[in-house]
């Protein structure tokens, strides 16, 4: 087994003794490296000045994606490529495109978020896609700045993308992969410091055999949780089993008739499958925080996470999703919605792991919405979440799923709602009949995302919204009147 | 080429060529590429690590730290606590001058908000420190906290602002109001807001025995260095304090804060260097913010939509142990001609820290409810509102009844007016729709922001081989005094930019005055130009004054320095090299000094502010009461601008603020225990660049011939106020409510409680 994280800083070879397993590549670079051009703003994922990018070798060819430092344990360079804002610019010191058109079109004042920034959109650069104002706003959702306005960025991001120069990050890309695959990882990384552990299986068997021997060990999936937890929440984990360097666990695989996400499938990696099958879904996937976390985050960690505001909850319950769990060799598959017992709390046996999550396909004539409601449109947390898979059958309801977040302690099933449609004609009588369902399935509560009296509003608004998309006699995608509040 | 002239009869200064030009920041490329190095960068030998444990508890005392399990945990050197901590030469807790605010530097045990340091780890690591000062486990006795208006006693203050009376009152508001035919009276609250600049406050300190280096982000650096002094008991010249890069200040960096010195203290303590940075919910609470405010305006008009009364009184909050006032009514004192005006504030004591100048303080605040307020008159009037506000155009000063100095207002209603398509608004509220259905409207705000100046001096050279130095302790926050300060620079030396070495960002320089007030152009760039001007001069009196010089006799008519050189004014054919005139009077360099202030004569005859107007348009969702902001025009006004690029950067920054204000910023308060419970840039929300509308910004010409020689005025702070308040009159204008309570959020929208 290893003790050291091997990896590639820019493209000199680091190999590092973590004396705190929990220590992020923030951190790390900051203090050892002195590289402190990646800044901290906020230490949770939330500015983005930390933004960095992680380099893999992907089907020959290397795939850069930006994560954000100040979340990201450094344990899980291992393998990798780490690019920091010194890393830009080409060998002879010219600018990357991106910081060229960052300079000529003004975009920075203060200039604290600019790295950031500047990391964010060479991913961007790199990946290719159009840099329309929504690709361009979606790509910088996750990097705050409160100087600029951010006109001038998007303008950057635009004549950046319009730059034809070759982008210096690809200048060495055949001796990077050479780099990468020399020191790519062959044992398990266990590194043990004060009796604190930080455990990186490389396959399934090796994962269940860990997760038995340490039962109260912390599961690394994405780390957009736990590493909160870590940074800000100040727990240090005993151990920590990380899930990323399994084999095999990350893939995605379609059947005729299901779609299949391992545990360690970013949202980024499962998103396209999804949406080619539940575009809803995938626009929901889209508004979960920002690049840099989906990046990181899985489908996996919201489910296990369990927060009753997980936003990709509603929407596995509403097409009812399996999970398939594992404790050392014993499978078992059960839905989501027998999946929790209470607030924050699941039924995962001690030592068992969720392995995969399976998502049927959509049934002949299934109509799937999901939505979220949030005070600010990116970034933000769901004040409600809902979402539908409704079957009609010569303008009877043959089949219905709702999923609500943010109503009660736990993502929930409404089966009084379905109950009340299911088999009756998808009409205003039937809508009203949903609604009183619907009311009295809920109570939801008051907090500093909404008040429940707005949850309560919304979530009947929704329901409303859906009838109006779908009805045989709905106006389709047209808005629907303001709903009188109960006084 | 540059230019400037000097003669006996000294003209209004003319621009030189550096001057007016959009020149990109000069120091964009160290930002964009991570070398521009900020205070939290520095890693002086030797450095450890100083965490702050804050008060979990509002009011009460700190009874007990576990020091012992601080002590044990490895990596722990010092942990500094009321009983264990350097002297002080000063009482933190004194006040010499206005801008002096109390510091909480572990004096006692006494807590007087939730979020003041009690204690400070230092330790090898960050790591350690911080979980040292978790390990400190403090235990409380918890007295009940005052949170919000209702729990203390009103009381009026003795001043608001920075010296400005609580009240204000011009002709007789009642017998306005009794005779107006029209009458309005609302009441609007806005919360407590906190500035979050992206970096938050960090400070890398080290002693030399009685000498001691700061790398610091400040806005002033001389009364930083000045209030270390005093608190250290060392002299002002042993200090160095470099700020080169502040990343964000706002009004939070403006006066050292607690914490700072907290980290200067720990150096003194342990007897090596200390970086102390704080963590993001730690800037919620000791470095300032933004008061909260209930205002009520009452407004009388004729029916014609003539005013003839505006009353306007606020309700703000100040901490328990020290003043600010939120001067919230006064951002009525300018815009609206009234014959009865009444500006008034009334304040309670809460416990939390002392709120402090934040991005527009006061014009923020009360803009966006005489704006509002403006609106509700104009609507009861039956009136278009920009045709109200233009029957309502103030040609003087209505507070004072001075003449402005300079007011193209009326030319920014009319230029963002047009580029917004105005003329199309339907009257009545509710009346647009887009295409998906959405509740679209549109709002107008004025914009103001008084043209200040402060106090500031700097020093320019003229060198042997003919280049310039400036040298000015000005601050760059962001807004671009590396360059906008250089061009002005490089004008007042007659030279090229390039040719123009710019040194500022130290407190070993010449102190430039404050960066804040929307004033530091203005003070540094008029001390910059000074001082060129004496460099020149002396330049020129060599020059004329021998005989062996192409000048010589110049002397009344006057000389012109212009891309290195002296020409006569009256036969420009006769010209010198500055490196020869040195060069001949054997001089290895030749230095002039100025200063900056606000002219004495000029203040007391004119009213002196930047004008702007904001068009706003908002699309709505009426189920879900979700807003967003799809147009913003803005068309502002503020004298020359030295460099329209950076210019039209404050200005789009200023406008996302007022988006801030009206739709997304907001402090929410544990009304038990006194915290802030969205210390975090996740819940308390600041746009991202998705609620970033079309923004256009507007630069309207104007000349000032009395602000100052250079004609400028400030462009900070401007932009928020009218844009928040052209929001808040769009969704009133889309939904037909009037929602004023601040910021507007989905339940109001959609009219369940909030
Ligand atoms: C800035 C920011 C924004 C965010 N925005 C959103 C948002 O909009 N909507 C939303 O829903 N969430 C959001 N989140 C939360 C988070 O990103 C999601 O919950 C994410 O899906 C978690 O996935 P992860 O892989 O990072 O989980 P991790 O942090 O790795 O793990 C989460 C939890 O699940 C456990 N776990 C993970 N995988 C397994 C497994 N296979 N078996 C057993 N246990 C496991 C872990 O032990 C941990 O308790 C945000 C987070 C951040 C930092
Ligand atoms: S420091 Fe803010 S996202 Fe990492
Ligand atoms: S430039 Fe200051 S935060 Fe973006």
């Amino acid at each position: 087994m290893g003790a050291t994280v091997r990896f590639l800083l820019g493209e000199a070879e680091r190999e590092i003794a973590l004396a705190d397993p929990t220590r992020t590549v923030l951190d790390y670079l900051r203090t050892d490296e002195r590289r402190t051009g990646t800044k901290e703003g906020c230490a949770e994922g939330d500015c983005g000045a930390c933004t960095v990018l992680l380099g893999e070798a992907r089907d020959g060819a290397m795939r850069y994606r930006a994560v954000n430092a100040c979340i990201a344990f450094a344990a899980t360079l291992d393998g990798k490529q780490l690019l920091s804002v010194e890393d830009l610019a080409a060998a002879d010191g010219t600018p990357h495109p991106v910081q060229r058109a960052m300079v000529a079109q003004h975009a920075s004042q203060c200039g604290f978020c600019t790295p950031g920034f500047v990391m964010a959109l060479a991913a961007f650069r790199l990946a290719g896609a159009a840099p329309t104002r929504a690709a361009i706003d979606d790509a910088l959702a996750g990097n705050l700045c409160r100087c600029t306005g951010y006109r001038p960025i998007i303008d950057a991001a635009r004549a950046a993308c319009a730059d034809p120069a070759p982008d210096p990050l690809r200048a060495n890309e055949s001796a990077t992969l050479a780099r990468l695959q020399a020191l790519a990882p062959r044992t398990s990384l266990a590194i043990v410091r004060d009796g604190r552990r930080f455990l990186a299986p490389r396959s399934i068997a090796e994962l269940a055999a860990l997760c038995e021997e340490f039962p109260e060990a912390t599961r690394l999936a994405g780390g957009t949780d736990v590493g909160l937890a870590v940074t800000k929440a100040l727990q240090d984990p005993a151990c920590v089993i990380a899930l990323g360097a399994v084999c095999g666990l990350d893939a995605i695989e379609e059947s005729a008739h299901t779609i299949t996400i391992g545990a360690t499938a970013t949202y980024s990696d499962a998103a396209p499958v999804i949406a080619r099958h539940y575009p809803d879904f995938g626009e929901l996937i889209r508004r979960i925080g920002s690049v840099q976390v989906r990046n990181a985050a899985t489908l996996g960690g919201n489910i296990v996470n369990a927060s009753p505001i997980g936003d990709t909850m509603p929407a596995l319950l509403a097409l009812d999703a399996r999970l398939i769990l594992r404790r050392g060799s014993a499978v078992r598959e059960l839905p989501l919605a027998g999946f929790y017992r209470g607030y924050r709390e699941t039924v995962l046996a001690p030592g068992e792991f969720l392995e995969r999550v399976v998502l049927p396909k959509p049934a002949p004539g299934q109509i799937f919405r999901a939505y979220k409601l949030s005070k600010r449109f990116d970034q933000d947390i769901s004040a409600v979440c809902a979402a539908f898979a409704l079957t009609l059958e010569a303008g009877r309801v043959s089949g219905f799923g709702a999923g609500f977040g943010g109503l009660a302690a736990t993502p929930a099933r409404a089966p009084a709602i379905e109950a009340a449609v299911l088999g009756r004609r998808w009409d205003e009588a039937t809508l009203a009949a949903a609604g009183e369902a619907f009311d009295a399935s809920f109570t939801p509560l008051s907090d500093m995302r909404a008040s429940g009296a707005y949850r309560r509003l919304a979530g009947r608004n929704l329901l409303r919204k859906l009838y109006l998309e779908t009805a045989p006699s709905g106006s389709g995608r047209a808005r629907t009147r303001i709903l009188e509040p109960a006084p | 080429m540059a230019e400037i002239a000097l003669s006996t009869a000294p003209a209004h200064l003319r621009h030189g060529s550096n001057s007016g030009q959009p020149l990109t920041r000069r120091d964009g490329l160290l930002k964009v590429t991570g070398a521009a190095r900020f205070a939290a960068d520095h890693h002086p030998p030797g450095l450890l690590h100083a965490v702050i444990a804050a008060s979990t508890i509002a009011r009460g005392r700190v009874v007990s730290l576990d020091l012992a399990a601080a002590m044990a945990h490895p990596g722990v050197v010092a942990v500094m606590t009321p009983a264990h901590k350097p002297p002080l030469a000063a009482d933190p807790d004194a006040k010499t001058n206005p801008f002096m605010f109390r510091l909480d530097l572990l004096q006692n045990d006494r807590v007087r908000y939730a979020g003041q340091p009690i204690a400070v780890v230092i330790a090898e690591t960050l790591e350690a420190a911080t979980e040292g000062a978790a390990l400190l486990a403090p235990r409380y006795q918890r007295e009940p906290a005052r949170v919000g208006f209702e729990d203390a006693t009103v009381f009026t203050p003795p001043a608001v602002g920075v010296g400005s009376p609580a009240e204000v009152v011009v002709g007789d508001v009642a017998a306005e109001l009794a005779a107006a035919r029209l009458r309005i009276e609302a009441t609007y609250e806005t919360p407590a807001q906190y500035h979050n600049p992206i970096e938050p406050h960090a400070i890398v300190a080290a002693w030399d025995g009685e000498k001691l280096s700061v790398d610091t982000p400040s806005q002033g650096l001389a009364m930083a260095r000045a209030r270390i002094a005093g608190l250290f008991g060392i002299p002002a010249e042993n200090i160095e304090i470099r700020s080169p890069f502040l990343g964000g200040g706002f009004g939070c960096k403006g006066m050292l804060s607690g914490p700072q010195v907290l980290g200067i203290m720990a150096a003194r303590l342990v007897g090596w260097p200390v970086k102390l940075v704080l963590r993001r919910e730690q800037m919620f609470g000791p470095v300032g913010h933004r008061a909260p405010s209930r205002q009520t305006l009452r407004l009388g008009a004729e029916a014609g939509g003539r005013l003839r009364a505006l009353d306007h009184h606020t309700l703000t909050a100040s901490s328990t142990f020290d003043d600010f006032f939120e001067p919230a009514s006064n951002a009525s004192h300018t815009l609206y001609a009234s014959p009865a005006l009444r500006s008034a504030h009334e304040a309670v004591r809460l416990d939390t820290g002392t709120p402090l100048f934040m991005r527009a303080p006061g014009e923020a605040t009360g803009s966006i409810a005489l704006e509002s307020a403006i609106d509700e008159m104009a609507a009861a009037c039956a009136m278009d509102p920009l045709a109200f506000r233009l029957e309502n155009y103030a040609e003087v000063e209505p507070i004072s009844g001075k003449p402005f100095s300079s007011k193209a207002l009326r030319e920014c209603y009319a230029r963002g007016a047009e580029r917004f398509g105005w003329t199309a608004r339907p009257l009545a509220p509710g009346a647009m729709r887009d295409e998906a259905g959405l509740l679209v409207g549109w709002g107008v705000g004025t914009a103001t922001f008084p043209a200040l100046m402060f106090q500031g001096q700097a020093r320019a050279v003229i060198r042997a081989d003919g280049t310039g130095l400036i040298e000015c302790g000005a601050q760059d926050m962001g807004q671009g005094a590396w360059t906008a300060l250089a061009q002005i620079g490089a004008d007042g030396l007659g030279l090229d930019l390039e040719q123009v070495e710019f040194r500022a960002g130290s407190s070993d320089l010449p102190d430039a005055g404050i960066a804040g007030g929307s004033a530091h152009t203005a003070t540094a760039g008029m001390a910059i130009h000074a001082a060129g001007a004496d460099a020149i001069g002396r330049l020129a009196a060599l020059a004329t004054g021998d005989e062996r010089s192409a000048l010589f006799g110049a002397g009344n008519a006057g000389v012109i320095a212009r891309a290195g050189r002296l020409y006569r004014r009256d036969d420009e054919t006769r010209s010198e090299r500055y490196a020869d005139i040195l060069a001949r009077a054997g001089l290895f360099e030749i230095d002039g000094r100025g200063s900056g202030a606000a002219d004495p004569v000029a203040l007391a005859r004119y009213a002196m502010h930047a004008h702007g107007a904001v068009f706003a348009e908002v699309k709505i969702d009426p189920e879900f009461g979700q807003i967003r902001v799809s147009r913003l025009v803005g068309a502002f006004a503020a004298g020359r601008l030295v460099n329209p690029r950076l210019v039209r950067s404050q200005y789009y920054g200023g406008m996302i603020w007022g988006v801030s204000f009206a739709l997304h910023e907001r402090a929410v308060v544990d009304p038990r225990s006194g915290r802030v419970m969205n210390a975090n840039l996740a819940e308390y929300r600041v746009p991202v660049n998705a609620d970033v509308p079309s923004l256009e910004a507007i630069l309207v010409e104007e000349e000032d011939p009395h602000v100052n020689a250079l004609g400028i005025k400030g462009v900070g702070e401007i932009a928020i106020t009218g844009s928040a308040g052209a929001i808040a009159n769009a969704i009133w204008h889309a939904t037909g409510r009037r929602l004023r309570r601040f910021p507007v959020t989905l339940e109001q929208v959609a009219g369940v409680a909030g």
